[in-house]
């Protein structure tokens, strides 16, 4: 699995990072999101689709593999 | 809250979406000012209405709305916006214009509110509120909102600012009448006192620079490597001034207010005190549900906003308490579910103004309440409560809230 951002959409709430800071991560000078494990490790999978879903800009996005958008992972 | 004037509805409001609603008045008995704007939703009112009140403005009452009266600044400014109008009001910084010329600012003072940040301000802020609750713990009472609600965020602001402590009791004042105060004259003479004082203060943080968020700014450049407008430097500082200290005591009176009628949850946080991501799960929910903030926007021009005619200039206001309980969004919404996994809430609002404090303003509620539960046992409201102490309008809250607890009879080291 891995995860993209959308710095258009994402207003540095920071929610992702307080769900899971081992996948997110807040840069010092816009103060918006950096993903800093794009390839989710299984084991935080549920962590990080939590954090998506709780993004209330809508700015992050679960994809498979291959980047194309998996089912089901999208609000 | 006096009425500035009261003009006839305006001839572009269909009499169907006409609503008599002032967001000032709190009717006798009710106590606790969100539900004067519940209750609108459970009338069934329109989704989308206006009120002659304060001026006259739009209400947006659902989620979706409200979201886009945040995003879309092409259609709802934040330009001199109060409800009811006063105008000249300060331009504040960034929180008052729109992009992209809003960016400026905001790029300058996201960087002092990153989680990172934050957290290296944790230990000051603990430090802060356990000195604010030893001088209550043993007492067995206090007054929430004088004793630590007020006196809390104004501390931070101090801290942030690099200014002494002992400024402490004339900056609450400056609060409290900027805040209070319903009288236009001393409303003026108070915005331009805060402005005297923060003129003063950059001087000195010009001179004197400190490791401090004021010394930060005055000390920024532009991208052609010049120095920030001076008036634009004021205007940030009113801003920070103004936006931490009001909406943190009201949410704070709210959150303490839940728990001190509801020992369940006392218990939920008191059993999480080591648990910090349980612990901030639970902080969310109360975030959610107790969203202080009605803020307001001003159309830019003539349009059509989802079939309703929308007039330049025209207020639009963006209850965030009604947002978060939309049932089209939240599952259950008048539950408290502390344990609530998807809260996509919007208590800091969303888009470019979202408020840039929240990972502040939330580490300053959970820093609080941990202190507190550590020195403070099961707390209840006070058998007497002041009377006319709630108060509606853009920041919702309370004047007064006393707590009562079971004083040690000798106070634990």
């Amino acid at each position: 699995m891995r995860v993209i951002a959308n710095h258009q959409l994402c207003q540095g709430h920071a929610r992702c990072e307080d769900l899971c800071p081992e996948v997110f991560a807040t840069d010092a000078v816009e103060g918006k999101v950096v993903i800093v494990m794009a390839q989710v490790p299984p084991a935080l999978e549920d962590k990080v689709r939590l954090a998506v879903r709780n993004c209330p800009e809508g700015a992050l996005r679960v994809t498979r593999q291959d980047g194309a958008a998996s089912k089901g992972e999208l609000q | 809250m006096t009425l500035r004037f009261q003009p006839p509805p305006p001839d572009h409001v269909p009499a169907e979406r006409m609503v008599d609603f002032d967001m000032f008045h709190i009717p006798p008995g009710v106590t606790d000012p969100a539900e004067i704007w519940h209750d609108l939703v459970r009338r069934g009112v329109p989704d989308i209405f206006y009120t002659p009140h304060n001026g006259g403005h739009w209400v947006f009452l659902r989620y979706e709305d409200i979201v886009e009266g945040y995003r879309d600044y092409s259609i709802f400014s934040t330009y001199q916006t109060p409800v009811p109008p006063i105008e000249p009001f300060p331009v504040v910084q960034p929180q008052g214009v729109d992009p992209p010329e809003h960016n400026v600012f905001r790029r300058l003072l996201a960087p002092m509110f990153t989680p990172i940040a934050v957290r290296a301000m944790t230990g000051e802020l603990e430090r802060r509120a356990s000195v604010l609750i030893e001088q209550f713990a043993a007492r067995g009472e206090c007054d929430f909102i004088a004793d630590f609600a007020e006196r809390y965020p104004t501390g931070t602001f101090l801290y942030l600012f690099g200014l002494p402590e002992e400024r402490l009791d004339e900056f609450l004042a400056l609060a409290n009448t900027f805040f209070r105060s319903t009288d236009p004259a001393e409303r003026a003479r108070n915005i331009t006192e805060i402005y005297a004082v923060l003129d003063q203060l950059f001087r000195d943080k010009q001179r004197n620079p400190g490791d401090d968020i004021a010394s930060r700014i005055v000390a920024a450049r532009d991208e052609e490597g010049q120095p920030h407008a001076w008036e634009d430097i004021l205007n940030c500082g009113f801003l920070l001034f103004v936006a931490g200290l009001d909406t943190v005591t009201n949410t704070m009176a709210y959150v303490w207010r839940y728990l001190a009628t509801t020992p369940a949850a006392q218990r939920h946080f008191r059993e999480r005190l080591d648990d910090p991501d349980a612990f901030l799960r639970a902080i969310e929910e109360l975030m959610r549900i107790n969203a202080v903030s009605n803020l307001y926007r001003r159309v830019t021009h003539d349009c059509t906003y989802k079939g309703v005619q929308l007039r330049r200039n025209d207020r639009v206001i963006l209850p965030n308490t009604v947002a978060n309980r939309d049932p089209r969004v939240f599952k259950d919404p008048q539950v408290i579910d502390l344990e609530r996994e998807v809260n996509v809430h919007v208590t800091f609002g969303v888009g470019p103004h979202r408020c840039i404090g929240s990972q502040l303003a939330k580490r300053e509620i959970m820093v609080s309440l941990q202190q507190w539960l550590r020195r403070i046992p099961e707390f209840t409201l006070a058998e007497h409560q002041d009377e006319g102490s709630v108060f509606g309008g853009s920041v919702m809250g309370f004047t007064a809230l006393r707590l009562h607890w079971e004083a040690a009879a000798k106070a634990a080291a």
